[in-house]
């Protein structure tokens, strides 16, 4: 009976695994495994055997109400109320059956159908689960049917709830189930399965509407809809990973927004490559994203059984997975969003305060990013300072240029424009990229010189670079710095060169030093003598031409005929415009024709500056020259060989003190005259001249030397006293000038008389005397036109005295008023603080002449 | 427009410096012996239109008349290197031959005799000019031609060129040896009345002071005539540099003389040069500075008229003006670091009726000449201490004048006929009143000099003034 039981128990083992194997519709040969003779039915007899054998016993205690309970409760809580009743009665019929033929172990029966009943359970969800012992754990089969391509059969039902047996084995199994049974519980709460919700935040992340994760307008960002039951914490989540979503739409949207616009507006270069990066970034994106999808589609190979393993993009996956590219495209939805206005340099100057960032990653990506737009920047930099080109049609870049007269090409026509000055280029080398482009074009339009573009190869030679584009990017900022450094260093001096020895700056510096300066001065004196006569008629009356002719021969006259003839043609008489009652001397003055390019330096107002000097040395020049003339009509031997004896002494010490009056006066208007002369020479011309040759030595470029021409003007402009602040001062001088000139005319009269009174007295003694006197008389007869009749010579000593007496007055009036000009006019000067006047004064004071009249001052 | 100058050299010294003149002008200039221009002299900038004038086969000739009464020191000129230089036209010697015999009288008398010939030249001269601006004179005072002769000529290009120019290198007799020529104070007297009242300007070359210098300053233990006339010829070129190399200022003599000669009777110049080489010889070469250079030209030892001035004189002598030209490659700021030095020192004494300053002119240097100087300067200076040269002349001619001394050769003469020496005490009176006025130009009162005290009129002042003409004394 015994051994019978055991027959028995064997061939029903046999049976129920015949059962089990052929009832596997996948099991590719089911008549093999069915076949008792196969080794898949004798592995598995043996398995099972081997199970029955053992004494496993379920972690819990075998108690069969306990038991029966926990299925009514599961019943319960499924909703089943119905069936747990109902399971109730049963239960209760099956425990009260004793004696013969009925179950002894009663709680072992309950517990196998609990447990198949389970495992049916989890066989319904999962797709592909028929398996009446999924927990009996046929890895041996499972990894002996690996070979047979049969590996992914059963990877989708490892599920969190597998393996009873192995968590039987467990000590803390009680753990285990409380955990299965939350997740039962996740599993019963969630309407929609984790994958789906992954699918959908891939759909998401490209800014498409999944089928529960769609774009909600309201939030501004892709969610859940509210009716779908998840947890919150879902919620949230699939909230967090589809910011990436979000940032992706907007990205996306610039890009397409800015390609749409790109033919019909500017977006410019910059932009384009700028969306450039961005779209080579989304496409790398979208390889991640395809990646992803298809790791959603497909399992994990789980290397072994006992790892836990499950879905491989769980949501947290996923956010793992988009640490990464949610930082960059945060940052390029950051930039999207402050770039959307921007243009050019500003744009690359916004990314770039961006790049600015202590993150590797940020950093990283920042730079690639900036390489890819700074490109078109940085291409324009180096055809600017190579070749001189502005290839700028979207005005991004941050010099502009505007169409202006060749001669104000290197003034106005290029400027910085500073918002599209990106941070990264300072300002400094922003000037001198300017600068060097600029000299370019300068040397182009203005010069008519190709000589530059060997200096561009050499500099690009030297800086390491090529000429070819596309040469120098973001990040290489020493690199731009040295190729604009080497190309300005070269293009500037070659300009320089071209301004020295082409143009021949220096010379005609000089030139205008010599002519409009007076600096020639037997030139000028000679034009003096030959105009004077001229520019003493009204202004109106004066015809330039003649003047012109004047010069003509005032060149040819003096040593300025050696000069170079084209410099010499440049000199032109220039009449300003005049007012009524002005004479020729109001109006007269010469004029330097700069020509390109020359007339960048000599623009209009530098010439109008020089003008001014002009017109002020004239001026000067023509009060010595009155002054000079004076003297040589009381020139020493004209007075000390002339005889008086004949006259009363009273008239006699009369016509001395005249005299001596107006030759002291002479003498105080002449040394005032001649020293501001030598101070106008020494001081101001001389000395600014020699300042302005050093500097110009040492110019390293055309503005350089601009500036030091501008300063070599301003320096002769205010020393002149021809500044705005020593206006005051100007107009005493000028006065002076004038009261000068006035002495002239009346020490003129003065000597006239004297001399008609000479040889009047030399005539009426003539008649009594011999005929000694013949030549002289007949020439003193033609300029006998007469105010004194010869009536005798007490009549004519009374004039004489008259006369004397008036012209001394006359005198004395001028001297009294030259010393207060005089004297206000050297009061002013120590306060004059913004120009070193100390020269003049100390010429004009050097025997303290002034203050001894008055000590008191 | 060149403002032409004519030279005129008349007498043994005048041709002896004038010789000198030339030869300076040309080496500075880069003109040969012949007159052609030297191939090296390319580089422009200089005026040779003043001294010289080119000749159709482009010869430059100087503006120079060569005159005298006896022969020999023309003759030498003529048979020298540069006999090729001057136009032959432009030579005049006496037909006889016999100079002046160191009288003043000969040479005035001969002079005007000859009248007719010499103002032809000059007239030729002058219309060859476009704009004549004066002449140079250069003579001696002393001896017979120079002096006598000169002195006619000064007489008559003051009434022929009355508007013109007329300069004098008047060289003074060297006081510390015995002249073999004893009427020198009368022949000195006489001229220097016509230097006063017909001349512009004269610039006094003291042989005493020349001498002097060649010793102290050159170590030259007995100068030759040649050697003194080069330093003659120095100052005469360096003070025509600003008309012959224009610059801003002093292009012209008369912009030159002018501020100058602020007085019109006080016009006789003393000059200083330095540094000092005589051609060939070795001196030690000193750094040059303008400071040092102006300094020195402000040092008595350096000027070339003798000061006989006693101390308490001398330090109440006045300078009424100064003017300094300065050759070489100066920075200008320098100048005025000079002055202020030389104000600061009180280095010297200006008058006190007028303002008055140091000017400086600056020159450039003739680009053919080698120096060893960078910077050297030459002064031209009116200053009272001058007259006490004219007392020394004074006194020498009241000596003789009152021993009545060798007055006989002057007699045989028509301006001394019949014993009539009235022109001695007139050059005399003229004289007096000119050291008057130098003295008074010492005051700070110069202005009312001679007005308030009528006496003095009749008696000083009269004869400063108004003096007669000498044409119409009786």
């Amino acid at each position: 009976m015994e051994e019978e039981d055991q027959q028995k128990i064997l061939d029903l083992v046999k049976e129920l695994v015949n059962r089990v194997l052929s009832r596997n519709p996948q099991n590719p040969k089911p008549s093999i495994s069915s076949n008792p003779n196969s080794p898949d039915f004798q592995n598995s007899l043996r398995y099972a055997i081997r199970i029955l054998s053992s004494r496993l016993t379920p972690s819990i205690a075998p108690d069969a109400a306990a038991i029966a309970e926990s299925i009514k409760r599961g019943l319960a809580t499924q909703g089943k109320s119905s069936q747990a009743l109902n399971f109730a009665e049963l239960y209760n019929k099956f425990a009260s059956k004793t004696g013969p033929g009925s179950i002894n172990n009663k709680w072992a029966v309950l517990y196998l159908l609990k447990i198949i009943s389970e495992d049916t359970k989890v066989a319904q969800n999962a797709p592909n689960s028929t398996l009446l012992f999924p927990n009996l754990g046929l890895n041996e089969l499972d990894l002996s049917n690996e070979s047979r391509g049969s590996r992914n059969f059963k990877r989708g039902e490892k599920g969190y709830d597998n393996g009873v047996l192995l968590v039987s084995k467990d000590p803390e199994n009680l753990r285990e189930i409380a955990f299965r049974e939350f997740v039962n519980l996740v599993k019963e709460e969630n309407e929609v399965s984790e994958e789906v919700l992954v699918r959908d935040v891939l759909y998401a992340c490209q800014g498409i509407d999944g089928k529960y994760v769609k774009f909600d307008a309201n939030v501004d960002g892709y969610a859940l809809s509210d009716l779908i039951k998840v947890p919150r914490a879902t919620r949230v989540l699939v909230r967090k990973l589809c910011e990436l979503g979000w940032l992706f739409r907007k990205v996306k949207g610039y890009i397409s927004e800015s390609m749409d616009r790109f033919p019909a507006e500017d977006v410019g270069t910059v932009g384009q490559a700028f969306c450039a990066a961005l779209q080579d970034e989304l496409s790398d994106y979208y390889k991640l994203l395809a990646v992803l999808e298809t790791q959603a589609m497909n399992p994990i190979p789980l290397v072994s059984e006992t790892a836990s393993s499950g879905n491989y993009l769980s949501l947290r996956r996923l956010s793992v997975w988009f640490a990464e590219p949610i930082v960059k495209m945060r940052l390029m939805a950051v930039l999207v969003d402050k770039c959307r206005v921007l243009r050019g340099g500003a744009m690359a100057g916004a990314i770039h305060l961006h790049a600015q960032h202590g993150n590797p990653l940020v950093h990283e990506f920042m730079r690639s990013l900036l390489q890819r737009v700074c490109s078109p920047l940085f291409e324009m930099v180096r055809s600017w300072v190579l070749e001189g080109e502005l290839e700028d049609i979207f005005s991004e870049f941050f010099v502009v240029g505007q169409p202006v007269k060749a001669e104000s090409l290197w003034r106005e026509g290029y400027r910085l424009h500073a918002g599209m000055l990106p941070s990264f280029i300072s300002q400094p080398l922003a000037q001198r990229i300017l600068r060097t482009g600029k000299s370019i074009n300068f040397l182009r339009v203005c010069c008519d010189d190709r000589g530059w573009a060997d200096a561009a190869t050499e500099a690009a030679a030297a800086a390491g670079t090529t000429t070819r584009r596309g040469s120098l990017g973001y990040g290489e900022t020493d690199a731009l710095e040295t190729l604009v450094v080497e190309a300005a260093k070269r293009i500037d001096k070659h300009l320089l060169d071209v301004m020295y020895t082409r143009y021949k700056f220096k010379e005609h510096c000089l030139a205008i030093k010599r002519y409009l300066l007076l600096g020639q001065g037997d030139f000028v004196q000679y034009l003096m003598d030959i105009v004077g006569q001229e520019l003493s008629e009204p202004a109106n009356t004066i015809s330039s031409f003649q003047l012109a002719g004047l010069l003509e021969s005032a060149i040819r006259s003096s040593n300025a005929q050696y000069d170079d003839p084209d410099i010499l043609d440049r000199l032109r008489v220039k009449m300003m415009p005049h007012g009524t009652g002005d004479r020729g001397w109001d109006v007269f003055s010469l004029e330097y024709d700069a020509r390109i390019p020359l007339d960048t330096v000599f623009t209009e107002s530098v010439m109008a500056r020089y003008l001014r000097i002009f017109n002020f040395l004239w001026k000067l020049r023509r009060v010595e020259h009155a002054l000079i003339g004076a003297w040589k009509t009381m020139k020493p031997n004209c007075i000390t060989s002339h005889s008086f004896t004949k006259l009363q002494h009273v008239v006699k010490l009369q016509l001395l003190s005249t005299l001596r009056r107006c030759q002291v006066l002479w003498n105080q208007m002449n040394h005032f005259v001649t020293n501001l002369q030598y101070y106008i020479m020494f001081e101001v011309l001389e000395v600014s001249w020699s300042n302005f040759s050093n500097e110009m030595e040492v110019a390293r470029d055309l503005d350089d030397l601009l500036a030091a021409h501008d300063k070599y003007l301003r320096s002769i402009v205010e020393k002149s006293l021809l500044g705005e602040r020593s206006l005051s001062l100007y107009k005493s001088l000028f006065a002076l000038f004038d009261l000068i000139l006035r002495f002239r005319s009346h020490a003129d009269r003065l000597y006239e008389g004297i001399y008609d009174l000479q040889a009047r007295t030399r005539a009426s003694s003539l008649s009594s005397q011999d005929k000694k006197q013949s030549r002289r008389q007949t020439r003193d007869k033609s300029s006998e036109v007469g105010s004194w009749l010869i009536d005798g010579r007490k009549a004519l000593e009374q004039r004489a005295g008259e006369f004397l007496q008036n012209t001394g007055q006359e005198l004395e009036a001028i001297s009294k008023e030259y010393t207060v000009l005089l004297e206000g006019f050297l009061s002013q000067l120590p306060v004059q603080q913004h120009v070193d006047l100390k020269f003049l004064f100390f010429r004009l004071h050097f025997t303290e002449f002034y203050s001894r009249l008055h000590p008191g001052t | 427009m060149p403002r032409e100058i004519i030279t005129l050299q008349v007498g043994q010294c005048g041709n002896q410096i004038g010789m000198e003149f030339w030869k300076q002008l040309c080496a500075e200039h880069g003109i040969n012996k012949d007159g052609i221009l030297e191939d090296f002299a390319t580089q422009g900038g200089d005026r040779k239109d003043v001294f010289f004038y080119q000749a159709d086969d482009q010869h430059y000739i100087p503006r120079a008349l060569l005159i005298d009464l006896e022969p020999r020191v023309i003759n030498g000129i003529q048979n020298s290197e540069y006999r090729n230089l001057y136009n032959h036209e432009n030579i005049f010697v006496s037909d006889h031959g016999g100079g002046a015999g160191n009288n003043w009288a000969s040479g005035y008398h001969q002079g005007k005799g000859v009248e007719e010939d010499i103002m032809d030249m000059i007239d030729r001269e002058a219309d060859g000019s476009d704009s004549l601006e004066g002449f140079v004179l250069c003579h001696s005072i002393a001896g017979g031609t120079g002096s006598g002769m000169g002195s006619y000529l000064l007489e008559t290009l003051n009434d022929r060129y009355s508007k013109k120019l007329v300069q004098t290198y008047s060289v003074f007799p060297n006081q510390m040896e015995t002249s073999d020529v004893v009427v020198q104070p009368y022949n000195s007297l006489l001229t220097l009345k016509r230097l006063t009242l017909n001349a512009d300007c004269v610039v006094v070359l003291d042989n005493t002071a020349l001498n002097r210098i060649a010793v102290e300053r050159l170590h030259l233990s007995n100068p030759t005539f040649a050697q003194t006339n080069s330093l003659v010829s120095t100052v005469m070129s360096a003070s025509t540099t600003t008309l012959r190399y224009p610059g801003y200022m002093n292009n012209d003599l008369v912009g030159l003389l002018a501020s100058l000669i602020p007085t019109p009777r006080c016009h006789f110049l003393m000059t200083g040069y330095t540094p000092l080489t005589v051609e060939r010889q070795a001196n030690v070469i000193r750094k040059t500075t303008v400071l040092d250079v102006m300094r020195r030209l402000l040092q008595t030892k350096n000027i070339m008229v003798s000061s006989y001035a006693r101390t308490k004189e001398a330090s109440q002598a006045k300078y009424i003006s100064i003017l300094n030209i300065i050759q070489g490659e100066v920075d200008p700021t320098q100048v005025h670091e000079s002055l202020q030095r030389i104000r600061e020192r009180k280095l010297v004494n200006f008058i006190e009726w007028g303002p008055a300053s140091i000017q400086v002119a600056l020159s450039r240097k003739s680009p053919y000449v080698q120096t060893a100087h960078r910077v050297s300067g030459l002064m031209l200076a009116s200053h009272t201490s001058i007259r006490h040269l004219f007392s020394k002349c004074l006194s020498q001619y009241e000596k003789l004048r009152k021993k009545q001394a060798f007055l006989d050769n002057y007699r045989k003469f028509p301006m001394f006929a019949d014993n009539d020496l009235s022109e001695f005490d007139e050059s005399r009176d003229i004289i007096e009143s000119l050291v008057d006025e130098y003295k008074a130009c010492e005051s700070p009162d110069y202005i009312k000099w001679g007005m308030e005290d009528p006496n003095n009129i009749l008696t000083e002042e009269g004869n400063a003034k108004g003096t007669v003409d000498p044409k119409l004394a009786i």
